[in-house]
């Protein structure tokens, strides 16, 4: 007998497929969804981020320039309720060396929504579960092979303040375990003139300022000539990670018209 | 209305036959693979439920690790494999070598150690940094003195060999490939590495005994070896210092890790199972015959190492004469039938005839 036969079982299975296909599409069908990109605008010292060239400068004087800057953000919400995106649930957002930037893109249910939050992290269970595909592929470069983990935030970029060799800064930020975990909540809140709203097969553009001016100096001070380096899980990742949320606002909300 | 329904169950009738039958070999392999669940040996624990947990292993999903870790490609200059440092008939660590070399001979830094009994492991490596088996290989597979080979290029090389297109689809369905499944179907192989079937595992069983010396071996070592080495896997898996001096490399172990002062010095117990085949022994393999390694133990521990394990502060007291009693004991767990077991052996398809035989087959 081979699996090509019309047998009673098969037709069954038939049904089955096809039931599933069409609760599925009623699915769809019923939830009013629109489509909401998301645009990451990474800034240091009032200018738009440009890898490699550009030079910036903190508060303590120190200039530096950045090669990469990469991170992981997962756990959307919107307006206080939980919703999340469909499919991956992490996205690692890039700052692009030349190409154009691709905004996030999430599915989310239709209505007007004050706020929009989400988690710069992985949750620890997906840490410790193996192997992962998607963002979280280790393809990415994004994973520690000697001490399993993800990084969650990585800089490298180049300063004459660092002591390190080449001036280079490498900061690669991770931790999940109890006492060096990094994640950090955030959440932005929309002005009450201009909330996002969310309609029904459309596309809702909101533009994120990543400014970095906070990671050096936010609730904590980083400073280049001390920690040009951070390449695992601990106090000092931990304290650059406190900086995380406040380098995070909403730039603009257009809305569909 | 009567006559849409019929006509949609014709339909559904039709597109279930059709599912089902004629379109089945377009879409990927026609048949699942055959699961290939982990035999547990009698008496001992239930491996750790979360090594298989989201990577049911199957008999082509095991082929295909077994091909993965025989296969020199994956490494940068395609003449290193797993097996290059995982030997089979020693048993999976490095033969005759205290530090295994990589890419272009580069010398490790630590004793490649034995594979077996994986799926009873919470940690991986000498430190215990690795925290599921399926992402172990991710370092040596891209470490300098490993195998020195990126994702990316790893990924791009199998993908263009049908060979492997053919497996992947076989063990998981379809032809997609990434690390993922790569690095599931390495652990489908792996985590079958058990060997249970030593001369002590026939004694267990009734079905070998052992000799006068073998005999007093074995309460020497109930003795003085197995509150870190119990039986059945002779490893509790903790990591502990054993008071081995600090290394040339400066290798604190565990508390690269942990970052905690308590754990410096303190390095994975390792099974006693095959020691006999894994030698040189420690981490960095520093002891060359089981006697040195139990002269350690009789008169070689630093006792003045703050983080040393307090069983070990009065060393372990035994005579020279018990010494060789307890190493015909550990002989006794040997076992031939996994170092010479043909299911985890390469087979002649993947040995690559050329100049560099030689080195690839005896390294």
């Amino acid at each position: 007998m081979t699996a090509n036969k019309l047998t009673l079982q098969n037709i069954f299975r038939g049904f089955l497929f096809l039931a599933a296909m069409l609760s599925l599409a009623q699915t769809l069908v019923a939830q009013d969804t629109g489509m909401v990109n998301l645009h990451f605008i990474h800034e240091a010292n009032g200018k738009g981020l440009v890898l490699h060239d550009s030079v910036y400068t903190n508060r303590a004087g120190e200039t530096y320039s950045i090669k990469k800057l990469q991170y992981y953000l997962g756990h959307f919400r919107i307006g206080g309720t939980g919703s999340m995106p469909e499919g991956d649930a992490y996205f690692l957002v890039k700052q692009p060396y030349v190409e154009e930037a691709k905004p996030l893109e999430l599915k989310l249910p239709a209505g007007t929504y004050t706020s929009l939050g989400f988690t710069l992290g992985i949750d620890s269970i997906d840490h410790c579960s193996g192997a992962q595909s998607g963002a979280l592929d280790p393809i990415n470069n994004m994973f520690w092979t000697w001490n399993s983990g993800y990084v969650i935030f990585k800089m490298e970029g180049n300063s004459p303040s660092s002591p390190s060799d080449l001036g280079r800064i490498e900061h690669h930020i991770g931790g999940y375990k109890a006492g060096e975990d990094v994640a950090q909540t955030i959440i932005m809140n929309a002005s009450k003139e201009n909330p996002i709203r969310v309609l029904k097969g459309r596309v809702t553009d909101i533009f994120i300022r990543v400014n970095l001016d906070a990671y050096w100096d936010g609730i904590q001070q980083i400073r280049i000539s001390e920690n040009p380096l951070c390449m695992s899980p601990g106090p000092l990742a931990q304290k650059i990670a406190a900086n995380f949320p406040a380098m995070f606002s909403l730039a603009d909300i257009k809305n569909p018209k | 209305m009567k006559a849409r329904v019929i006509l949609l169950l014709c339909v559904t009738v039709m597109s279930g036959a059709l599912w089902m039958g004629a379109t089945v070999p377009d879409l990927g392999y026609p048949l699942p693979p055959d699961p290939l669940p982990l035999q547990v040996p009698a008496g001992w624990p239930k491996p750790l439920p979360q090594v298989f947990a989201k990577n049911k292993p199957t008999e082509q999903g095991f082929q295909l690790g077994k091909k993965l870790f025989y296969d020199q490609r994956l490494s940068k200059n395609g003449q290193v494999s797993c097996a290059n440092c995982h030997q089979q008939f020693a048993a999976f660590a490095t033969f005759d070598h205290d530090l295994s070399h990589g890419l272009n001979d580069v010398l490790g830094k630590r004793n490649a150690p034995a594979l077996m009994n994986l799926a009873w492991m919470p940690n991986l490596h000498w430190d215990g940094g690795i925290n599921h088996l399926e992402v172990q290989p991710l370092h040596p597979l891209t470490a300098p003195d490993e195998m020195g080979e990126s994702l990316d290029s790893i990924i791009l090389k199998i993908k263009s060999d049908t060979s492997y297109t053919k497996m992947f689809r076989a063990a998981f369905g379809d032809a997609q490939i990434n690390t993922q499944r790569m690095l599931r179907a390495l652990t489908q192989f792996t985590g079958h590495l058990v060997s249970a079937n030593s001369k002590y595992d026939k004694v267990q069983r009734g079905e070998a005994s052992f000799t006068e010396y073998e005999k007093r071996g074995y309460e020497l070592y109930k003795a003085n070896c197995a509150a870190c080495h119990p039986e059945p896997l002779f490893t509790d898996n903790s990591f502990r210092n054993n008071g081995l001096s600090l290394n040339r490399f400066h290798d604190i172990g565990r508390q690269a890790i942990t970052g905690k002062p308590s754990d410096s010095l303190a390095f994975k117990v390792p099974t006693l199972r095959n020691v006999q085949m894994s030698y040189p022994y420690m981490h960095d393999g520093r002891f060359y015959s089981l006697y040195h390694v139990i002269d350690h133990y009789r008169s070689g521990i630093d006792t003045t190492q703050p983080t040393l394990d307090p069983q070990l502060k009065n060393r372990i007291q035994m005579t020279t004469k018990q010494r060789n009693e307890l190493v015909y004991f550990l002989y006794t767990l040997t076992d031939s039938s996994f170092i010479k077991n043909p299911r985890f052996s390469p087979g002649n398809a993947v040995l690559v005839p050329g100049p560099d035989m030689h080195k690839a087959g005896m390294k």
